[in-house]
């Protein structure tokens, strides 16, 4: 009894009294009626879950009305309708019938139909999402539905991609399994996002696993066998893809670790270029952790000059060097990149230049990311320079580039100056306490920037905190602006004397 | 090397999946963020609720703290392992090089061993003593001994290295999962802090909500009693007055209702006469109304006689109308009829008239053309009878002639009369045209000049005698090329390809029409109108000379010494060299002053203009002149046939009469001669017969025969 009163609260808490007051006077037959009272309590899911008026007859003797089961009914011979639907569902692989019923028909086969069904049957009939959650719950536990479009369909079909492609070894697994699935999921799929690419496995599959300890230096040896997987046809045939997020590696691999589990070789490199280039769906394009050096991102950037929609490139976790940031400074002025992303690669001072002279004129760049580079204050210098042009950038990370003083008075100018930028950061480097005090100066003339990152770089508490004030100010305002666009100007004015409290 | 790549790329490969972590951690703080500020959004709306306010601000600041610091607790963690990340590059950078270095040292000093050694081998092949080579051998040996153990002792050393960096790395392996422990951990612990603290703020909040609801809901009570309570006490007085109200109005009904029952009896009773008045009254008007009934159904009846009557007019009239209509119509046809009728009557009369005019026309032509056609028949018959006359009169004068010189022996002459000479009908002397006068004149001038003759003094014409006809001619050639406006230009170009002499003619003729000179007399007018102008215009000029004996108003002698000097000047210019003319013309240059002959072509147009302005008059009598001259004929004709009769004179009939009868006389006496002679000769052809006949006889056969001859007896007569 308590059972169905704790569910129908959940189901609907405006009900719950209504249904205690069903329970209460249902308890009241009962307790006419008869000698158990305890029975049906174990009973009531049963109906809810089975959908099988029989099985539930004998405690529908006793109770005329179940408010918490809408499909409950008195007549005790099904209806024909309820058979039919039965039997759609039950032959439903053989024979789909859908699109031909009544709706409440289909919502009612939907609900029912078992999420086992062949791809080849379900995947271009039903567009019905509650069949596809089931599906999705059913493989997998944890399921992110946000980050596929808030589509549970597009959601199945791009993780059975993505784990068709992790475990497809080239040489041994049928590359038709991938081919076949592609009509299916044509439509429905907008990302590719892969974080493993196994290599192909080699004859002596044996010795290699036994003395995998000393095999480092001969695995290099055999480079030209180890392509991995081609996804040229997979994209080519996917309509509607928007990101394409891979990674040339193993996971996973523990103490088994070898080198040639990681390669990214040249002809992997000119495929995939081939392949990006003739995608012009693509918006968003990421290969990180593949060991891409100079050469390597020089030709892939190449491919992608004069995309028509790419916004975002991510080639971070790589092994580029100025070379590469050159090609990619080429690129942010051939292309409509909004985001680049050059995180711990080995970007120098000369990179740096590169970019910092294609930022200057740009104005579709709005995140820069060079973490974990070695830019030093050359390169910092000249991209504070072409910050003083720039009005496109919003935010920008410089965490762990080896940055001083220099660098950290020039960026006070820019602070000053520049209304764009809204995010910094400077963690990890050596600005210094002149530079901390510097950096506070120019962010006492600064209004927009609402973060900024100064953690673990020498800087003097005293002016960190005051920076921090001062974020904290603009972070106000820019709520105040937020909540109510049209009071810009007086928001301003009230945000001055919290200023100066803060 | 290899192995900072190593170490990197773990660190690499077990950091990664922390981002997403990470990301999640921050993203879930960001939601709640959301969620904070939603819960803002809401409560700001209600802003004046000032506690509520407050509390809200205050937990939104407290958890945006919280937020803040939680998010920098986690994140922290990442930038230490970043800040560690490049001091262990740093580090890793300061080994490598050492490494580089020492195994570069290394490469050195193992190469001088080497060419040590190698050098030693050059050596060891100049020793010939084995001993020496054997020694040299070993050390050699000793040598690279030396060196393989150096090189093996780099070897374990950097193998030693190599182990310590797989040891590096399990450490670092650990140590990351550790990291990501504490990250998840922390993250862990940053949630259920910021959940417990939403929702401590979130109660918070609450209640400061139901305090504030309780607080207005007590507040709103009381005001809505005390509202209520002076509500109820306002009603009772309301209701304390209304009844005041009623009361008072009762009063003033029953007021009232007494006094209405006054007023209304004293009106009923006054009502009540008026009524019988009324009555009364209405009898009276009864009593007129059936007067005025009666007399309006009289006049009713009468009226509708009357109606019957004027309806049967009525329709009478309309009749009429009727009828009159039908005439007007009928009229109104016939009228058009007629109409129409005169039309065509008034269109065949003009036809007619028409052809009245142009009968007439034609009636005209044919009388003129009888008229020509009398005339010259008339002109005919008259020579035809002149013709006859003529005959008769010459036979006359032959007979007369003959009579004269044969029979009277007198000498004869013809007489001499002006009807003689006379050709045509007297009266119709032709009257030629100007044109005609030109024409000739200048035919006869070219001739003479073709000629070339001297004969000039011989003057042909009909001319005025005064003037010469070559004066005449210079005059119209210089009005001929003065006066050429007055032709028009088509004719100009027509007249082009023409000889001199005919285009002078026509443009002469084009002159003429223009200037209105139609007849002779208008041409000698003209010319004499030259004349005298030229005269005129010398006189004034040579007024002081005193030889001018010409006066003036002389225009006759003006015109003949004007024509001998215009002669003169012709012939000078023509024959200059003549001898005798000249010797004449100073004869006649002594008689009257030098003067330029030709009239200057500047006065032509002058002259013309007066001309035409004195010709003008004379032109406006000239049709009834026409008419007389038809008329005025016949006098002369009677009397030129008069003395065509009276050609012999009766003297000489006379003699001719007395002639006659002594010439019968004689003519008796010849016929009795004749008479006789012819019996005469009868008389001798008598005689001849008859010898003949006798002759023929005495010769006949039957002489012979007959016994007595005839013959023989006769013969002697006969011979």
């Amino acid at each position: 009894m308590q059972d169905t009163v704790t569910t129908s609260a959940l189901l609907d808490p405006s009900h719950s009294s209504v249904s205690t007051q069903d329970k209460s006077s249902t308890g009241g037959h009962t307790s006419s009626t008869g000698p158990q009272p305890s029975k049906p309590s174990s009973i009531t899911p049963v109906p809810a879950k089975s959908r099988n008026p029989n099985s539930g007859a004998n405690f529908h003797r006793m109770r005329r009305i179940i408010a918490e089961d809408p499909e409950w009914s008195l007549a005790i011979v099904p209806l024909l309708t309820e058979l039919c639907i039965q039997h759609i569902i039950k032959n439903f692989q053989r024979n789909p019938i859908l699109k031909q019923l009544l709706p409440e028909h289909q919502q009612k086969i939907l609900n029912h139909l078992s999420p086992n069904l062949p791809l080849a049957v379900t995947a271009n009939l039903i567009d019905d999402e509650n069949y596809w959650l089931r599906c999705c719950m059913q493989r997998w536990p944890v399921c992110h539905v946000a980050e596929h479009g808030g589509s549970w369909k597009r959601m199945f079909f791009e993780r059975h991609l993505e784990n068709l492609l992790k475990h497809f070894i080239p040489g041994t697994t049928d590359p038709a399994v991938i081919l076949d699935l592609l009509p299916l999921c044509r439509n429905y799929v907008r990302r590719v996002h892969v974080d493993q690419f196994l290599p192909p496995v080699r004859l002596p599959a044996q010795p290699q696993t036994g003395d995998r300890s000393d095999s480092g230096s001969e695995g290099e040896m055999e480079e030209p066998a180890v392509d991995h997987y081609q996804l040229g046809d997979l994209v080519a045939g996917l309509s509607h893809l928007e990101e394409l997020d891979l990674v040339y590696g193993v996971k996973d691999c523990g103490m088994n670790f070898e080198w040639n589990l990681f390669l990214f070789t040249y002809r992997d490199c000119h495929s995939l270029a081939a392949t990006i280039k003739a995608c012009h769906t693509l918006k968003i394009f990421k290969l990180t952790r593949s060991k891409v050096d100079d050469e390597k991102a020089r030709i892939i950037i190449r491919s992608l000059l004069d995309h028509p929609v790419l916004e975002e490139l991510d080639l971070s976790h790589n092994l580029i060097g100025d070379r590469g940031a050159r090609g990619a400074a080429k690129l942010l002025n051939h292309s409509r990149l909004r985001v680049l992303n050059l995180a711990n690669n080995q970007v120098r001072g000369p990179g740096a230049q590169s970019l910092a002279h294609a930022l200057a004129h740009n104005t579709n760049l709005v995140s820069l990311n060079l973490r974990l580079n070695c830019i030093e204050d050359e390169g910092g210098q000249a991209l504070a320079h072409a910050l003083l042009t720039n009005k496109c950038l919003t935010t920008l990370h410089l965490g762990g580039n080896e940055l001083s003083e220099p660098t950290a008075t020039l960026l006070s100018q820019v602070l000053a100056i520049n209304t764009t930028l809204t995010s910094i950061n400077l963690s990890c480097n050596h600005i210094g306490l002149d530079g901390g005090k510097q950096l506070l100066e120019g962010m006492s003339d600064n209004k927009t920037l609402l973060e900024f990152d100064l953690r673990l770089s020498d800087v003097a508490q005293e002016s960190e905190y005051l920076i921090g004030q001062a974020l904290y100010a603009n972070r106000e305002a820019a709520r105040q602006r937020a909540l109510n666009p049209s009071h810009f100007v007086s928001t301003i004015t009230a945000s001055g004397p919290e200023n100066s409290v803060g | 090397m290899s192995c900072w790549m190593l170490v990197s790329f773990f660190l690499r490969q077990y950091w990664e999946p922390l981002w997403p972590l990470c990301a999640r951690g921050e993203s879930w703080v960001s939601m709640m963020e959301a969620l904070g500020e939603y819960l803002d959004g809401k409560k700001e709306s209600e802003e004046d609720q000032s506690k509520s306010y407050k509390q809200k601000e205050e937990s939104r600041l407290k958890l945006a703290k919280l937020l803040l610091c939680g998010t920098e607790l986690v994140t922290n963690i990442q930038v230490a392992i970043d800040i560690r990340e490049i001091h262990r590059r740093v580090e890793e950078e300061d080994i490598k090089r050492q490494r580089i270095e020492k195994l570069e040292n290394e490469v050195k000093t193992s190469q001088d061993k080497f060419d040590e050694i190698t050098s030693k081998w050059e050596e060891g092949k100049q020793k010939r003593i084995p001993q020496e080579l054997w020694e040299m051998l070993n050390t050699q040996q000793l040598h690279c001994a030396g060196l393989l153990e150096d090189k093996n002792k780099l070897i374990s050393e950097l193998q030693q290295e190599l182990k310590k960096k797989d040891d590096q790395y399990v450490k670092d392996l650990k140590k990351q999962s550790d990291d990501i422990c504490l990250l998840l951990e922390r993250m862990e612990e940053q949630v259920k802090n910021v959940m417990k603290t939403f929702r401590e703020e979130l109660y918070h909040i609450e209640k400061a909500f139901e305090v504030e609801r309780q607080e207005l809901l007590a507040s709103n009570r009381k005001k809505w009693e005390t509202a209520l309570q002076a509500h109820n006490a306002k009603e009772l007085e309301y209701l304390i007055n209304r009844m005041k109200k009623v009361e008072d109005y009762e009063k003033q009904l029953n007021k009232q209702r007494i006094w209405d029952c006054e007023e209304y009896n004293m009106i009923k009773i006054k009502l009540e006469q008026d009524v019988q008045i009324l009555e009364q009254q209405l009898q009276q008007r009864k009593a007129v109304y059936q007067l005025n009934q009666e007399k309006l159904e009289y006049n009713l009846q009468v009226l509708k006689k009357r109606d019957e009557e004027s309806t049967a007019i009525k329709s009478q009239q309309k009749r009429k109308i009727n009828r009159l209509h039908d005439t007007l119509n009928n009229l109104r046809s016939k009228y058009a009829k007629q109409i129409k009728q005169f039309q065509e009557e008034n269109q065949s009369l003009t036809l007619e008239y028409k052809r009245l005019v142009t009968q007439f026309k034609e009636l005209q032509k044919a009388m003129r053309h009888f008229a020509l056609i009398d005339d010259e028949k008339f002109r005919e018959i008259w020579l035809m009878n002149e013709e006859e006359a003529k005959d008769l009169i010459a036979r006359a004068f032959d007979v007369d002639r003959i009579i004269h010189t044969h029979h009277l022996g007198l000498p004869w002459t013809a007489p001499d009369f002006w009807f003689l000479k006379n050709v045509g009908p007297i009266s119709q002397q032709p009257q030629k045209s100007a044109m005609q006068i030109v024409e000739e004149m200048l035919l006869r001038t070219e001739e003479e000049e073709a000629e070339e003759a001297a004969s000039e003094s011989e003057s042909y014409l009909d001319l005025p005698k005064q003037i010469s006809e070559k004066t005449a001619k210079r005059i119209l050639m210089l009005l001929c090329d003065e006066s050429g406006f007055l032709i028009e230009s088509k004719l100009l170009s027509l007249l082009l390809p023409l000889e001199q002499s005919e285009c002078y003619l026509l443009r002469l003729d084009a002159i003429f029409s223009a200037l209105g000179i139609e007849s002779e007399d208008d041409l000698y007018k003209l010319v004499n109108f030259f004349l005298q102008y030229r005269a005129h215009h010398l006189s004034s000029s040579l007024q002081s000379k005193p030889c001018s004996q010409a006066s003036v108003e002389e225009a006759g002698v003006e015109g003949t010494s004007m024509e001998s000097e215009l002669e003169l000047a012709e012939r000078t210019e023509m024959q200059g060299e003549k001898e005798e003319n000249l010797v004449e013309g100073k004869k006649e240059k002594e008689k009257t002053p030098p003067s330029p002959w030709v009239i200057h072509p500047n006065d032509v147009l002058k002259i013309l203009e007066a001309f035409v302005m004195g010709l003008k008059k004379p032109r406006d009598s000239r049709a009834p002149l026409r008419v007389q001259k038809s008329v005025r004929s016949k006098s002369k004709d009677s009397e030129y046939w008069q003395a065509l009769t009276t050609v012999i004179p009766p003297s000489r009939l006379n003699l001719w009469d007395a002639l006659y009868t002594a010439l019968e006389k004689y003519h008796l006496v010849l016929t009795q001669r004749a008479k006789l002679l012819l019996e005469n000769s009868s008389l001798e052809q008598q005689n001849t017969e008859l010898q003949a006949l006798l002759q023929q006889y005495l010769t006949a056969k039957i002489n012979s025969e007959l016994q007595v001859p005839p013959t023989q007896v006769l013969r002697i007569p006969t011979k």
